[in-house]
């Protein structure tokens, strides 16, 4: 009884606490100037997974960062009288590092009304513009090519997460396209050149910077709508913001800002004079509960459809993939069971996120281009398919051997005693694991966020993000997972217990 | 052997396991029609030489002919198997009914699978045999409500619904208690008198009498001494 009550609980405060502890590495509260300045060190946060121009692992020694804003933010600490020093993180959830470990987030952070509401925006540093990608052979010629659907059904248009072409591109529903979103900007320009995208839309100085790594892309038209860089900071710290706003201002008139940009091949005039017109952009409301409601709710029980659905295929796929391996192992030839063996270790030695990554963006590259919907349910199903094998293995090994005798003894082949008498009872005993394993990958479907797949937990996190409700989005979200993996428990449950009672009754 | 023919002949037949000889030149006939009670001391070889007949296991020399097929020193094909394993059913002592099938469907899965009647025909001829074990009230019941007894009677209905030419028992009774015993030996003699043909591993004399059976005696894997009912259990 309280076995499911505690699984209920886990998965709770699980989600509440698991998706942000990845980027809260340790809580050394971020303090105003005066802290920064007796610390000796300004500590800025940024995802250098994010790539060029802005951070970036120097190729020659990727212990050492480079970009743009690794010289920006050494200048700034300069004029603060003090030392920079890098936190790593996750780039659409940076802003939650404030308050943290991290003093100001510098990472091409678009300035937007919903930005300037949950934190303090710096002037800006950077007016940037967002650019359309397309395959050199690609038909695709003006953006507005995008209102009428492709050859091949929607334009499938991917984009960074969080980001400002994001955004843009979602609040578009004039366009016959599915927009993707992607951790990196990186990726999205490699799942455009392998085929799997038709377009791209990112920041112009990102294409600028790896147009000669991808040479099989192409800027389509003219840079379209844009806006500008901030330095975010939390609102408890109005000096040090205040101390940034001065810096940047100083660093543009002496002209140093300039000469940064140019060392980056970032057109520095032409970013100086658009800065120094930078226009206010006004901070939006606080939104009320209903409000927020209405906004987030059809949203979260759709990601939550997904997420059902994604298990509800990928499972019973485990199953059979999982319950043929396990009879090639005790009854097939005996030349495959070693195969076999290698596939179960294979797959249960390596995590799920590589699995994902290999099928998603590894098989591109080898011409088999698989949606990410498919690609999710084709990753989790191998990666179950190898523990229910195992599962199955000894479910199969727990029905007697006179059983498998009796039935041969009939005349049966060994295929019929195993259809009829073997697996029939082995399904049976296994029955409260492989439900248990059901609520496990239910969890896991998580993971496929990392391919593009929103399902419940990502829309949580993005949804967290873009309105800034952390605390009420988790207490929903945690509300429908427990909602949804309780019924399994329960269901584990009684199949547990109708075994104990089927055996003492035997 | 009153010169009917011989369902089974075995010849010279010896089998060791990892090196330890378990039977040795074992010789037998088993004429149609006939009893063949198979007694000796616990280890003595019965059951393998039983699991010998149905290819349950392989034996290093000699050869079995039974039912028609011959099987010979070795490894077995598969489809032979199938053959011989049609046409021999066998009991043993755990009975194995299927837990997860009714009573019925334990008797009609065979018929079904391996026979490929028709769902009808198959029950019909199922309900046929729980009537002459005398157990067609308990058709849907679950083989786990049954008694041992009535366990075992249901697991000699599921044998003989593939209509085998010869039934081998091994030791039918020796999990029972002495009534429901008698309640299956009194199944089998009645077999017995309807003509099947059966080997039957047992220490239970009276049944060997009723049935008037040929009685054969091992001893260490081999056979000892064999003859007719009366000469092998005189009275002392
Ligand atoms: N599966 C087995 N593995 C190894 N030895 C076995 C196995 N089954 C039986 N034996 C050995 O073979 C011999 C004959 O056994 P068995 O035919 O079961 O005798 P019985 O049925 O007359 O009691 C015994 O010595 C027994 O220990
Ligand atoms: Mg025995």
């Amino acid at each position: 009884m309280s076995r499911w009550i505690r699984l209920f609980l886990l998965v709770l405060t699980g989600l509440t606490a698991c998706d942000f502890v990845g980027t809260w590495p340790q809580a050394s509260a971020a303090a105003d100037l005066e802290a920064v300045r007796d610390r000796g060190e300004l500590v800025w946060g940024a995802d250098q997974e994010g790539g060029g121009p802005h951070v970036f692992p120097d190729p020659d020694n990727p212990v050492m960062l480079r970009g743009f804003e690794v010289d920006l933010a050494a200048m700034l600490a300069e004029e603060l009288g003090v030392l920079a020093r890098f936190q790593q993180g996750q780039w659409d959830r940076l802003p939650l590092l404030l308050g943290r470990s991290t003093d100001c987030i510098l990472n091409g952070i678009e300035l937007t009304a919903q930005r300037n509401r949950d934190y303090r925006c710096s002037r800006p540093y950077y007016a940037y513009a967002l650019q359309l990608l397309a395959r050199r052979d690609s038909p695709l010629a003006a953006f507005e090519q995008l209102l009428t659907t492709a050859p091949r059904g929607r334009w499938q248009v991917g984009v960074l997460t969080g980001s400002a072409a994001e955004i843009f591109m979602r609040s578009r529903h004039d366009l016959a396209v599915d927009v993707i979103g992607y951790d990196g900007t990186i990726d999205s320009m490699e799942q455009l050149k392998t085929g799997v995208l038709d377009a791209a839309v990112m920041d112009d100085c990102i294409f600028t910077f790896y147009a000669d790594r991808f040479a099989e892309l192409r800027a389509v038209g003219r840079p379209f709508a844009g806006g500008f860089y901030t330095i975010l900071t939390a609102h408890n710290t109005p000096q040090l913001a205040v101390a940034i706003d001065a810096g940047l201002g100083r660093m543009i008139a002496d002209g140093r800002l300039q000469t940064l940009y140019d060392r980056w091949d970032m057109a520095g005039r032409q970013q100086i004079l658009m800065l120094r017109d930078a226009a206010e952009i006004p901070a939006s409301k606080p939104q009320s509960i209903w409000a927020l409601c209405r906004e987030t709710v059809p949203l979260l029980l759709e990601s939550a459809a997904m997420t059902l659905f994604l298990s509800c295929i990928s499972f019973p796929l485990a199953i059979l993939v999982g319950l043929s391996v396990a009879i090639g192992r005790l009854h097939g030839p005996v030349s495959l069971r070693p195969l076999l063996v290698g596939y179960v270790e294979l797959v249960r030695g390596t995590p799920l996120m590589l699995q994902l990554y290999a099928i998603f963006f590894l098989l591109p590259q080898i011409g088999l281009a698989l949606p990410a919907i498919v690609a999710a349910i084709l990753g989790l199903a191998l990666n179950y398919s190898a523990y229910e094998s195992e599962i199955y293995r000894a479910g199969l090994k727990a029905v007697s051997l006179g059983q498998f005798e009796a039935a041969l003894s009939l005349g049966m082949t060994k295929w019929q005693a195993l259809r009829y008498v073997l697996v029939p009872q082995a399904v049976r005993i296994v029955m409260p694991a492989v439900t248990n394993d059901f609520i496990a990958m239910f969890k896991d479907t998580s993971v496929c966020s990392v391919i593009t797949v929103i399902e419940l937990t990502k829309r949580y996190s993005v949804l967290a993000l873009s309105t800034g409700r952390i605390m009420e989005l988790a207490l929903a979200t945690a509300i429908l997972y427990g909602a949804m993996s309780w019924p399994l428990s329960l269901l584990s449950h009684w199949f547990e217990h109708r075994l104990a009672r089927s055996a003492s009754a035997r | 052997m009153n010169g009917s023919r011989a369902v089974i002949t075995v010849e010279a037949l010896s089998k060791s396991r990892t090196g330890v000889p378990v039977l040795a030149n074992i010789c037998l006939t088993v004429a149609e029609g006939s009893v063949t009670v198979v007694v000796g001391s616990s280890g003595s070889g019965k059951s393998t030489l039983l699991r010998c007949l149905n290819g349950l296991e392989t034996f290093d020399f000699g050869a079995v002919a039974i039912a028609g097929h011959r099987l010979s020193a070795g490894p077995h094909a598969p489809q032979l198997l199938e053959h011989v394993r049609r046409d021999v059913g066998m009991l043993f002592q755990q009975f194995n009914l299927f837990p997860h099938l009714s009573v019925i469907e334990n008797v009609v899965l065979a018929p079904r699978v391996v026979l490929r009647l028709t769902a009808e025909e198959s029950r019909a001829r199922g309900l046929a045999l729980l009537d002459r074990v005398g157990l067609r009230a308990f058709a849907e019941a679950r083989p786990a409500t049954l008694s041992g007894g009535q366990q075992q009677r249901v697991a000699i209905a599921r044998a003989l619904a593939i209509q085998p030419r010869v039934v081998l028992f091994d030791e039918p009774t020796s999990a029972l208690d002495p009534a429901m015993s008698a309640d299956v030996l009194d199944v089998i003699v009645d077999l017995a008198g309807s003509g099947q043909t059966m080997v039957v591993v047992t220490h239970d004399h009276d049944f060997a009498r009723k049935a008037a059976a040929w009685v054969v005696q091992i001893d260490a894997g081999k056979i000892v001494r064999q003859g007719l009912v009366d000469e092998i259990f005189q009275p002392t």
